[in-house]
């Protein structure tokens, strides 16, 4: 299908395009344009106006410095490949990699990807387990918020109209074991399932432990049972029964499912999930 | 020897190289566009239809309704559908017009300049719809409180017994008796091609309809039905074809395509008009094969003779017949399986409810009813401790049964030997040995303490033919030149290549037939202009027709060669020894030409905490009788059993309220490469069919037949529960086991 015509200009500044999707609310940011303009094409979504951010260069770049930084306009491929990530957050680097294929990859944002919120992608549930913090530019100033707080429903964020990411930052968390695994939806390859787990070892205890979920939830959430099921636990298998179970309550009220893989089986899994998680991160 | 030898196939260059044309290819400067409109009401009365907007759009050459149809009556062996549902039908119809009984109802068919136009007009069509009470399952229809053919006085509109022997006797003399309830699901073809066509009034004044279907002459006569125009006014050209399955066997286009055109014609126009469905529009607007139920339940002495089946059959048919009585037949002999039964006890039932029709795919009835039938056999094996392959030994049909229908099996009886065969394949007998624990998805380790193994075995048989007193027939033409030497022959032949490699086939049968080279061989194919009735590609049939009536043809033109004739023409319209419809008290009749037989041994793990299936090995031994070609039976075996992997397996259609909610490739899951089994052996078994040429046997569809019983025993086998419903989705193997640990 084609989408609705539409008008398009490059921005030429992150202020240029906070001020042009301020003046007018039937105006939508173009990032890479993965997510949005399938939307367009199923008319799910109609934009009169794409503010084209994705050559700003303010907005690109990866950096490790105490806390990694990833510009919004960071490719998915260039996240998967950097050598910051990979020592920072390697799950994260996982989850990006794991995105739509090649091409989306070399085109599709991070920024992109959390703004647009899609339940079933993988970076989110990765971002909120680590505690990213997403960085916010509007016309009174720049905010941040917690990936956690960020993410609030279907296809639904803390962004405002007016709003531009311009950059994550997640701490580092190279001192932690950690892994996100997902069952691929056999078309799509979108998530039925992700998990990401981030764990504190201290010897062979749990000191603590970040859990977050997605695609089976209608957006990616902590799974707060489940940390404490398995923070100060020796993840035994009592202790990973414990929290797979936890796992379950934890998201039994914003399960998500589809004529494939109804709601009952993707809780189910993030139990199962869950454990696995925990298993590969711990190599 | 031309038989016998993989000859690569003949349409496969044009079709690598994208050289070959199927209908949604073609490309004509002047083509005017057709767009189909769907009634997209389950169940509903039109009440009002104005078109008056619709033809107001710019570009609108015509809207044809019901009330264009000189006769809106449709069906392949019952008129119970009309041709589009509408108000104001004038034209002689069995069928109310104004009722929509399925959500793929035709309404209208929308002529336009351009596509964009005729979408216009199709939005633009105002109906008034009253809507009636759906019936959503056979439950529902059983109940008879809302017919959706009130003219046929009940949903459970056909009805096919078996009374053999006598009951009592059979549950006296059982040591062991097994009960079980299986149900099976719709499936959609999911054919590479959606349905296209094209169609114009040609230089003789023949309304032409070039498409992809499976049998010219039926697409013909269902035409001129409709258009009450004799049939020779109507022709119908196969270009090339991707891919039927049985699904093509039924009426998407054809009709009102003719009707548009020959409508247009009549006012002047005469472009060649196209149209063309996407890929939603094909999973909505065509049949699938039959979802049903069966309650069956078997005896056997403790020594493993069967001495009892009894079943209750219940078949959606969906809106409308279709096949779906022929289907039903299969099925209500299939359910049985191909054993010596000495008493049994069967009732079968079609029941129209308003959801899409069901009607011919592969196996045609007979994959439901082996589900049913060789779970029961693995049940029975288990219960009893028997080897499910001795088990089956012990009871399999021979040259001398008698069959199900009480008269005696078509000579050619090789079940035994295909078991054999596929046990000696598999190493049946030797411990299963072990596999790399599966991965299931990149990013997940393999974790060995929730994987187990098993294997399974299943056979099955099939008819070879049209069935149940059909009449069968096919027809060739062979024409021969030269003067001394037959220097070129040309065969005259309808057979639709769908993909399955039958036009190779035919050449190299003809070439055998005439013991003239291969590359002599011309052949005029598929166009009811030139080419005589062959019959459907379907019930495994054309292999074993066409070589019949090809040596037929051959022999006659070979004597006219004799004779001197130039050029030497030889035609004949073979028709096998006949068939009889069963009887409605006892169900006896000998009902098929003759049969297919298989069996396959499947080899698999199971991830017990997602429930993903991982498919090592299937092992099929199917009896071709003689194999025409290898390479190609090869593939057919191939072909078969991945698709029945994907029925087994991956492909849920959902229908709720009558709507299929899943009418694309993104949720209605056919397997990928990833998917499949990882390793198939094909075993050809060679045992003649004293009728078949050169004693081949039909063997399409039997390699589907087997599969899902297969990885049920399989399944079994690796953990001790038995699953009676496909699809084994992830769902619902995880559902099963679950359910199973609260039960035991």
């Amino acid at each position: 299908m084609w989408p609705k015509e539409f008008d398009y200009v490059r921005a030429s500044s992150v202020d240029d395009a906070i001020q042009q999707t301020s003046d007018n609310t039937d105006a939508k940011i173009l990032a890479g344009g993965h997510s949005l303009l399938p939307a367009m094409k199923l008319r799910l979504s109609e934009p009169g106006k794409l503010v084209d951010i994705s050559r700003l260069a303010d907005l690109k770049g990866i950096s490790a410095n105490g806390t990694l930084s990833i510009g919004a306009m960071s490719t998915h491929a260039e996240i998967a490949a950097s050598a910051d990530v990979q020592q920072y957050c390697a799950s994260l680097a996982t989850a990006c990699g794991m995105v739509g294929d090649h091409q989306v990859r070399n085109f599709g944002t991070l920024g992109g990807n959390i703004a647009h919120a899609d339940p079933a992608s993988d970076p989110p549930t990765v971002l909120v387990a680590a505690g990213a913090t997403i960085h916010i530019k509007r016309s009174r100033g720049e905010r941040s918020v917690s990936a956690e707080d960020f993410f609030i429903d279907l296809f639904t964020t803390d962004l405002e109209d007016g709003e531009v990411i311009t950059r994550i930052e997640v701490p580092n968390l190279s001192g932690h074991k950690a892994a996100y695994v997902k069952m691929p939806h056999p078309a799509s390859r979108y998530a039925i399932v992700g998990v990401a787990v981030i764990l504190e070892m201290d010897g062979d205890t749990c000191k603590s432990a970040r859990v977050a979920v997605g695609g089976a939830t209608v957006s990616a959430m902590r799974a707060s049972g489940a940390e404490s099921a398995l923070s100060g636990s020796s993840l035994d298998d009592a202790a990973l029964n414990a929290a797979a179970s936890a796992v379950q309550s934890d998201i039994s009220d914003a399960l998500m499912g589809d004529v494939s893989y109804p709601e009952s089986y993707r809780q189910a899994m993030s139990g199962v999930y869950l454990k696995r998680a925990v298993k590969a991160a711990l190599g | 020897m031309a038989i016998g030898k993989s000859k690569f196939r003949i349409d496969a260059p044009g079709k690598v190289t994208g050289e070959t044309l199927y209908p949604a290819d073609i490309d004509r400067e002047n083509f005017i566009h057709a767009k189909v409109v769907f009634s997209n009401k389950p169940h509903a009365r039109m009440k009002r239809m104005d078109l008056s907007a619709a033809e107001a759009v710019t570009g609108v050459l015509g809207i044809f309704t019901a009330a264009d149809v000189p006769v809106n009556e449709y069906g392949l062996t019952m008129f119970d559908q009309p041709v589009m549902v509408g108000v104001n039908a004038t034209g002689r119809s069995k069928v109310p017009s104004d009722v929509s009984r399925w959500e793929g109802d035709q309404v209208a068919v929308v002529v336009a300049e351009t596509p964009e136009a005729a979408q216009a007009a199709a939005e633009k069509i105002q109906i008034e719809w009253e809507d009636l009470p759906l019936v959503h399952d056979v439950w529902d229809g059983l109940k008879d409180d809302v017919l959706v053919h009130p003219e046929a006085g009940t949903n459970a509109f056909k009805h096919y017994v078996i009374r053999k022997g006598a009951m009592d006797d059979g549950w006296a003399a059982a040591d062991v008796i097994i009960e079980g309830r299986y149900e099976v699901p719709h499936q959609e073809h999911a054919y590479l091609q959606p349905e296209a066509a094209i169609s114009y009034v040609d230089e003789m004044g023949r309304i032409t309809i070039e498409i992809g279907g499976q049998w010219t002459h039926e697409d013909q006569e269902q035409v001129a039905h409709a258009l009450d125009m004799p049939a020779e006014d109507i022709r119908i050209i196969y270009p090339a074809i991707g891919g039927a399955f049985g699904g093509r066997e039924d009426m998407s286009l054809q009709i009102v395509m003719a009707l548009a055109s020959w409508k247009l014609y009549q006012k002047g126009e005469t472009r060649p008009i196209r149209s063309q469905w996407s890929r939603e529009e094909s999973i909505i607007g065509h049949h699938k094969r039959h979802r049903a139920v069966v309650t069956t339940r078997w005896g056997a002495t403790k020594d493993g003779k069967i001495t009892a089946v009894e079943a209750d059959v219940y078949l959606d048919a969906g809106a409308y017949n279709y096949t779906s009585n022929k289907v039903l037949g299969n099925f209500h002999l299939c359910v049985a399986g191909p054993y010596e039964i000495p008493n049994a006890r069967i009732d079968s039932y079609a029941i129209y409810t308003t959801t899409v029709p069901g009607g011919a795919f592969r196996g045609f009835g007979a994959p439901q009813g082996a589900f049913a039938a060789e779970s029961q056999m693995n049940k029975l094996a288990d219960a009893l401790g028997i080897d499910p392959l001795e088990l089956r030994l012990m009871n399999c049909l021979h040259d001398e049964s008698i069959a199900i229908t009480q008269t005696p099996m078509p000579a050619g009886v090789s079940i035994r030997q295909v078991v054999e065969d596929c046990a000696s394949a598999s190493q049946w007998h030797q411990p299963l040995a072990d596999a790399e624990p599966f991965q299931a998805f990149q990013s997940l380790a393999a974790d060995k303490s929730n994987i187990r193994r098993g294997r399974g075995i299943a056979c099955a048989y099939k008819n070879v033919g049209f069935s149940f007193g059909f009449p069968e027939r096919c027809e060739a033409k062979i024409e021969l030149y030269g003067s001394v030497e037959i220097e070129r022959a040309v065969l005259y032949h309808s057979a639709a290549e769908v993909g399955q490699g039958t036009h190779t086939a035919l050449r190299q049968m003809t070439a055998e037939a005439l013991a003239i080279d291969y590359d002599k061989i011309e052949m005029v194919l598929s166009d009811t202009a030139f080419t005589g009735d062959s019959g459907s590609v379907s019930a495994s049939r054309m292999t074993f027709m066409a070589g019949n009536a090809i040596k037929g043809a051959a022999e006659r033109a070979l004597e006219a060669w004799q004779n001197e004739d130039r050029p030497a023409v030889g035609q004949i319209r073979f028709t096998p020894r006949s068939t009889d419809m069963i009887d409605d008290v006892t169900g006896k009749g000998d009902a098929n030409i003759s049969y297919g037989y298989v069996a396959e041994v499947v080899e698999l793990s199971v991830d017990i905490e997602t429930g993903h299936i991982h498919i090592e090995r299937v092992v099929c031994a199917d009896d071709v009788g003689h194999a025409i070609n290898p390479n190609l039976v090869v593939g057919q075996i191939e072909g078969a059993i991945v698709q029945a992997y994907g029925y087994a397996v991956t492909e849920n259609l959902r229908v709720v309220d009558g709507r299929i909610l899943n009418p694309r490739l993104s949720t209605y899951l056919i397997p990928g490469i990833k998917d499949i089994p990882l390793q198939v052996d094909s075993v050809l078994v060679e045992v003649p069919d004293p009728q078949g040429p050169w004693g081949a046997r039909g063997m399409a569809e039997m390699p589907f037949i087997p599969l899902a019983p297969a990885i049920a025993a399989a399944l079994h086998d690796a953990t001790d529960v038995w699953f009676d419903k496909i699809p084994l989705t992830p769902e619902n193997v995880i559902r099963t086991l679950r359910d199973n640990e609260k039960t035991s």
